[in-house]
């Protein structure tokens, strides 16, 4: 009997094991990006991805077909051409069209709390939720008053007569 | 005419209301019962204030009265007829006008279902909370949101018509008034609250009797935010379907506490825990839809939805902290009796797993939240101009969405209380090699980035476990003798079906935004260029000119086959040109096209096009889910009564159903 689960319970950790493997490898190969630099059209998106269309409010330059989005498009891909580094070509951009360019604030100022906040509530909650299971786990053993045993003991003598 | 008939029509729902709320006060106060049933007939005025208010709006449309201002500034005489009946919400004072409609034809529904217990103080007390809210809506209506206010001056003879984006898309006459049954619904579950909270019956009842209500609410919510992102998609031309734009955030921010809602009150009707927090979801989802309100009516946030902007914001900006102050108050007051009795025994165990998926809800909400409202923050603070947008929700988001996929997957497997590790093996090992292959399959078809294959891997696993599920119950139906279909009914069946629409929604959304290809192409007639394995032929451009509008159509043959015509319109009081993109739908990829620039005088166009995956899968989860909550709502498989001798079957043969079936 006892022979039994123990293989059953290897048999089940292989399972897993072999499942987790599998997974693991798989994630390895798929999770690598293409190889190699980046092409100029790829740096172009992804710069301007994260840089507002200065004349709509929620779209990217790169998704917009405004024609500020294409003048900003254009002018990434001159920088990009001569050589600067996404920081450069961002840090232009802001000059020119000031903080608010930017679809995602740096960390950095009150543009941290954005960032920050949202990590610090999920810590606290998980933090909160924890010390609420942990208290509730103590609680129990505590609980059971002797007027409580009493009446389980009652009852399992079978001395209350309820309804069955 | 139709304005004297307007202004009485709100006159009378704002005195019906007031009336109502003063009867049953002083019924409850006086513990007479006449005067409490007497309180829950002025219901029905106020839903008659509200149906011939919109009827007079209706008229005034169709009939061109341009003395009223709200017509003269968004109707006009060409707008076809279907736009004309929409023109009642493309503006503020109308939109105010459809939530009393729809929030009066709840607060009927509500007193035809709860005309037995008129006298009791629960029912009395959310009958109040529900009037006082439509007496803050016509009280707008007869104040700062008046839509039969009259135009100074001359009367035009026409008008701009609405929003050129509002009159391009059959979507926006079901788009809207699905979210707003979706908001408005929500308020019943919140009066019902409030009156536990009033009348200190503070047991699972309110909960139980309000379950119905919020299905039907956030099923509607669900779809009027799919239909939303599909208008988006259709009519705005920038190829995508959710920008994170203010107005998306404001509806979807309800949704996500809502979703919290309907998952944790289950935890309340199994366990009896999570009292005080069940009910700050409920305030804090109701209290988001007008939160909602205000960013995005006042004008507050600039957004590309912001057609609207007016001097109500401060009314809703009071009514919102009314509502939130009261609510805290209510529950602290309350918050003695409000101590759960239960306690959760372990961690891993179906209340663990809807307490984590209540901390991810929570959190996915308060990031929408904060990144939405961030930029005002930043600017009260130190004057900084700053924006928040789609790379800062997606980034912040995506893990919050992959745990809640892998919560989607485990949860429905795990047992209430406890899980022994044999049972997890048993119930979760074929779920979780569905996800394990899915991943495998993904890379072996050449797929990259560890974003998309662990959205496709985790969604393979959640659906897997919801199939699962379903199986389950799908057999026990058969061998318990029912129809196989009745397996698919009642709360944790219907559940698993919306869950499974979630899923094609995630790999959708993850597929579309990681896989999307985009491009300009300078085309002369009978040229040709290729994105993404497929090629467009530019063919030529017309000019059609209707009575409403203008417009330039370029002829685009795909992939040799279909001709399609995204094209640029041009309406007689529009500034600009709007762009009405054109879609070759597909089952696995679309193809979006646009007219950016129409042909210069060698006859070459612009024109965009965009590749992307599982669009359609967008829509099809949305109906999925919508599908899966009217499963949810509908009454399940019963557990037989255990004081009934006779089976459920046997006493339907005996006892034939009536012909009519009542209520």
């Amino acid at each position: 009997m006892t022979g039994l689960q123990t293989s059953d319970k290897v048999s089940r950790r292989v399972a897993w094991a072999l499942l987790g493997m599998v997974l693991v490898l798989a994630l390895a190969i798929g999770g690598q990006g293409r190889s190699g630099p980046l092409t100029e059209d790829q740096r172009v998106r992804r710069i301007t991805s994260v840089i507002r269309c200065p004349t709509c409010r929620a779209l990217s330059a790169e998704q917009s077909d405004a024609p500020s989005s294409e003048s900003v498009r254009d002018e990434v891909r001159r920088r990009v051409q001569a050589g600067e580094t996404d920081g450069q070509v961002k840090n232009y951009l802001v000059s020119r069209y000031g903080e608010d360019i930017l679809l995602q604030p740096e960390a950095k100022g009150v543009g941290l709390l954005v960032w920050a906040l949202p990590l610090l509530g999920v810590a606290a909650a998980v933090a909160g939720v924890f010390l609420a299971l942990r208290r509730s786990r103590v609680r129990p053993g505590r609980r059971v008053s002797d007027v409580d045993r009493a009446l389980v003991e009652d009852a399992l003598a079978g001395d209350i007569t309820g309804p069955r | 005419m139709s304005a004297v008939l307007g202004t009485a029509a709100v006159t009378l729902g704002l005195v019906a209301s007031v009336l109502g709320i003063a009867t049953i006060a002083l019924g409850l106060r006086r513990d007479n019962p006449a005067m409490l049933r007497a309180g829950q007939r002025y219901i029905w005025l106020v839903l008659g204030g509200a149906v011939l208010a919109t009827a007079a709006m209706q008229l005034a449309l169709h009939t061109h009265d341009f003395s009223l201002k709200y017509v003269a500034e968004n109707g006009s005489r060409s707008t076809p007829v279907l736009y004309t009946v929409t023109t009642m919400w493309s503006a503020l004072e109308g939109s105010i006008l459809l939530w009393a409609l729809v929030l009066s034809g709840y607060l009927a529904v509500m007193a035809r279902r709860f005309r037995t217990r008129a006298t009791d103080p629960v029912v009395a007390w959310a009958t109040i909370v529900a009037l006082s809210v439509s007496t803050f809506f016509f009280a707008l209506m007869t104040g700062p949101a008046n839509p039969f206010r009259l135009v100074s001056g001359a009367i035009p003879l026409d008008g701009p018509g609405p929003n050129p984006l509002l009159q391009n898309h059959p979507l926006v006459a079901f788009h809207p008034p699905m979210l707003y049954l979706g908001y408005v619904g929500f308020t019943i579950p919140f009066a019902f609250a409030l009156a536990a909270l009033i009348t200190g019956r503070l047991g699972e009842g309110w909960l139980v009797e309000t379950r119905r209500w919020t299905l039907f609410a956030w099923g509607f919510l669900t779809v009027g935010i799919v239909l939303g992102a599909w208008w988006s998609y259709e009519v705005l031309g920038w190829g995508g379907y959710w920008a994170w734009d203010p107005v998306e955030n404001a509806s979807f921010l309800p949704w996500l506490t809502a979703t919290a809602y309907v998952h944790s009150v289950m935890v309340q009707e199994r366990r009896a825990m999570l009292r005080v927090w069940n009910l700050s979801l409920l305030v804090a989802t109701f209290s988001l839809t007008i939160l909602g309100t205000f960013l995005t009516r006042s004008g507050v946030l600039n957004s590309v939805h912001a057609f609207t902007e007016s001097a109500v914001g401060p009314a809703i900006l009071g009514f919102f902290a009314l509502v939130v102050a009261v609510s805290i108050a209510l529950i602290g007051w309350r918050g003695d009796t409000l101590r759960s009795p239960g306690s959760i025994d372990a961690p891993v165990s179906r209340e663990g797993a809807f307490l984590a998926n209540n901390v991810a809800f929570a959190a996915f909400a308060f990031v929408v939240l904060l990144g939405t409202v961030f930029p005002l923050l930043a600017e009260a603070i130190n004057g900084d101009q700053l924006s928040v947008g789609a790379p800062y929700f997606n980034r912040m988001t995506a893990p919050i969405g992959f745990t809640l996929l892998f919560l989607m997957a485990v949860a429905p497997a795990l047992p209430w209380r406890k899980a022994a590790t044999e049972t997890l093996h048993h119930r979760l090992l074929w779920p979780a090699w569905a996800g394990t292959l899915t991943v495998v399959a993904c890379v072996v078809a050449g797929l990259r980035g560890l974003g998309p294959l662990l959205a496709f891997g985790l969604g393979a696993f959640a659906a897997a476990a919801a199939l699962r599920q379903l199986g389950l119950s799908v057999r026990a139906a058969r061998r318990g003798g029912q129809p196989v279909w009745k397996g698919l009914f009642g709360r944790s069946n219907g559940g698993m079906v919306v869950h499974i629409g979630v899923v094609v929604i995630a790999v959708a959304f993850a597929a579309s935004s990681s896989y999307s290809h985009r491009a300009q192409f300078r085309l002369g007639a009978g040229q040709s260029a290729s994105l993404a394995g497929h090629t467009i032929t530019y063919l030529s451009t017309t000019t059609v000119v209707h009575p409403n509008k203008k417009t330039i159509q370029a002829r685009v043959r795909v992939d040799g086959g279909k001709v399609y015509g995204p094209a640029l319109q041009q309406f007689p009081f529009g500034s600009q040109a709007i762009g009405s993109p054109s879609v070759r739908t597909g089952a696995f990829a679309d193809v979006y096209l646009t007219l950016v620039v129409p042909p210069d005088a060698e006859g070459v166009a612009v024109i965009g096009m965009n590749v992307q995956p599982l669009i359609a899968w967008l829509w099809t989860g949305g109906a999925i889910m919508g599908f899966g909550t009217f499963l949810a709502a509908w009454p399940g498989r019963r557990r037989r009564r255990t004081d009934d001798d006779e089976p459920v079957a046997g006493e339907k043969e005996a006892v034939p159903e009536p012909a009519s079936v009542s209520s």
